[in-house]
């Protein structure tokens, strides 16, 4: 009963999965910032599933390190078409201070799986990665035909 | 049971009804706060290409010195290129920039201005964050409370200060507590370059002691401060204040000296295009090698080139004692470089 009737209310709601493939956890706490009450992703419709099953967009974190070489990609066909992902911070994109001489980090992350979109910044602001999500999501949302009508 | 009806209270309160009909997101939210700092800004035709911004960068990838190529109207710019995919926003960058104005502009700076105080005094009491190791002793000491600890730093307030120095001597780690004087700041380095020059000219004069010296020997010398003295009274009319400025500097100065035999040279050149700062040049008239000590690094590459040891390189270093008469003298220990050890030194 309370199960079908959240199913209905998160109908339209862009359904968001983090996964951080080996980073400092910096851009992970400031996703958490967002859940605070402070930012409230929540109120523009975002809801953290974790589940990359069922959701539309895909935010990564992290350099690419060895085991999620392969993690990402299984991650990565999980997730139904039509899928957007969304890189959060500096290391998707270039492995940042990771990336040094004699380090193990595979980034960037578009060498793996397509990225529709990035953040930089060491971390990004709160803010800054909800303009991200708010950018790119609703489009996720229209082509499955859920969109708010 | 009472803090239900607290709840219940709360929902019936005015300022929360008139939240919750008009919910909105703050705009101080939304907006970044003052201090927050920004990707570097490049004000590219200030830049000397000095690399102090790439050296000086944490993260590998986010700096890089660009030049652009030569056309008609002359050498292209040479500037650097923040990689906003790697840049940390640090601020090092606009930190160690040397240009005035700056190349790289990142929010606020972290250097110090001096700031007001109330009693007439020239210093300024800082705290070396780098050094200090928060033992708080200072803290415990200060009879007027003016030190405190701030984002876990300690942080002296100019304004209650009364500079009784107390923190100064009672601070475990040597300049980890600093009381800088702050309005004659030019001086202080006037001061500091007569000090580097005077020694090193008194080190190259002893070319004899420097061309015998055996690969693991040591020099040493000592120097009365008399034979500056009245130089350094010129600078700085106050003694006490010049001999602190003298003594603070000697005790953690090395100098790096060249000797140059200019007999032993073969005229081979291999140097002239390897020195960084073009010091070096044949001149052809007299059939020599020149260098120009002003604008010479002490770099040691002229040394690590020359096939002959025409070039030698030695370490000095400095420390500020009293002799037996109570004198105080300037202590001199030289060495040779470690740099390519296995070169023969005949």
């Amino acid at each position: 009963m309370l199960n079908t009737l959240k199913d209905i209310v998160r109908k339209s709601s862009i359904h968001v999965c983090i996964v951080n493939c080996g980073g400092c956890n910096g851009c992970d706490v400031e996703l958490v910032a967002l859940l605070s009450p402070r930012y409230d992703l929540e109120q523009y419709g975002i809801y953290v599933h974790n589940n990359p099953r069922e959701a539309d967009v895909l935010l990564l974190t992290g350099a690419v390190t060895e085991q999620w070489v392969t993690d990402l990609k299984k991650i990565y066909d999980k997730t139904p078409e039509p899928k957007i992902v969304v890189s959060v911070g500096n290391c998707p994109v270039s492995g940042c201070i990771f990336n040094q001489e004699g380090g193990k980090v595979y980034a960037p992350a578009s060498n793996f799986i397509p990225v529709d979109a990035s953040i930089p910044g060491c971390p990004p602001r709160p803010t800054e990665i909800l303009e991200a999500i708010l950018a790119v999501g609703p489009d996720a949302i229209a082509q499955r035909g859920r969109e708010d009508k | 049971m009472s803090s239900f009806m607290g709840y219940i209270y709360d929902f019936a309160r005015k300022t929360w009804v008139n939240k919750f009909s008009n919910a909105h997101t703050h705009q101080r939210v939304v907006n970044k706060p003052k201090r927050f700092r920004e990707f570097p800004t490049v004000n590219k035709k200030y830049c000397i290409a000095c690399g102090a911004c790439t050296a000086s960068c944490p993260s590998p990838h986010a700096i890089l010195l660009v030049r652009d190529k030569d056309d008609d109207e002359g050498e292209g710019w040479t500037y650097p290129v923040i990689n906003e995919g790697a840049c940390i926003r640090c601020g090092f960058c606009a930190e160690v920039c040397p240009t005035d104005p700056k190349t790289l502009e990142c929010g606020e700076n972290h250097l110090y201005e001096p700031e007001f105080n109330i009693i007439p005094s020239k210093r300024q009491y800082i705290v070396d964050d780098y050094l200090c190791i928060r033992c708080k002793k200072c803290m415990r000491t200060c009879p007027v409370g003016a030190i405190s600890v701030v984002d876990d730093k300690m942080v002296v307030d100019p304004l209650k200060c009364i500079h009784c120095n107390e923190c100064v001597d009672v601070c475990p780690v040597e300049g980890a507590m600093k009381a800088v004087i702050v309005d004659n700041l030019q001086d202080q380095k006037d001061l500091i370059v007569l000090v580097v020059n005077f020694l090193e000219k008194f080190i190259e004069n002893k070319t004899d002691d420097l061309r015998s010296l055996k690969k693991d020997g040591l020099l040493q010398y000592e120097v009365p401060i008399t034979e500056i003295w009245d130089d350094a009274l010129k600078i700085i009319p106050d003694g006490e204040i010049a001999m602190e400025i003298i003594r603070k500097s000697i005790n953690r100065m090395k100098i790096r000296i060249i000797d140059w035999d200019s007999d032993k040279c073969k005229k081979c050149q291999l140097c002239v295009p390897e020195c960084p700062t073009g010091c070096i040049k044949f001149d052809e008239e007299n059939d020599t090698i020149v260098r120009d000590v002003e604008k010479c690094l002490r770099c040691s590459i002229c040394y690590q080139t020359c096939p002959f040891s025409v070039i030698k390189y030695f370490l000095a270093k400095f420390a500020f004692e009293e002799n037996e008469d109570g004198d105080e003298v300037i202590h001199i220990s030289v060495r040779n470089s470690n740099i390519c050890n296995d070169i023969v030194v005949d």
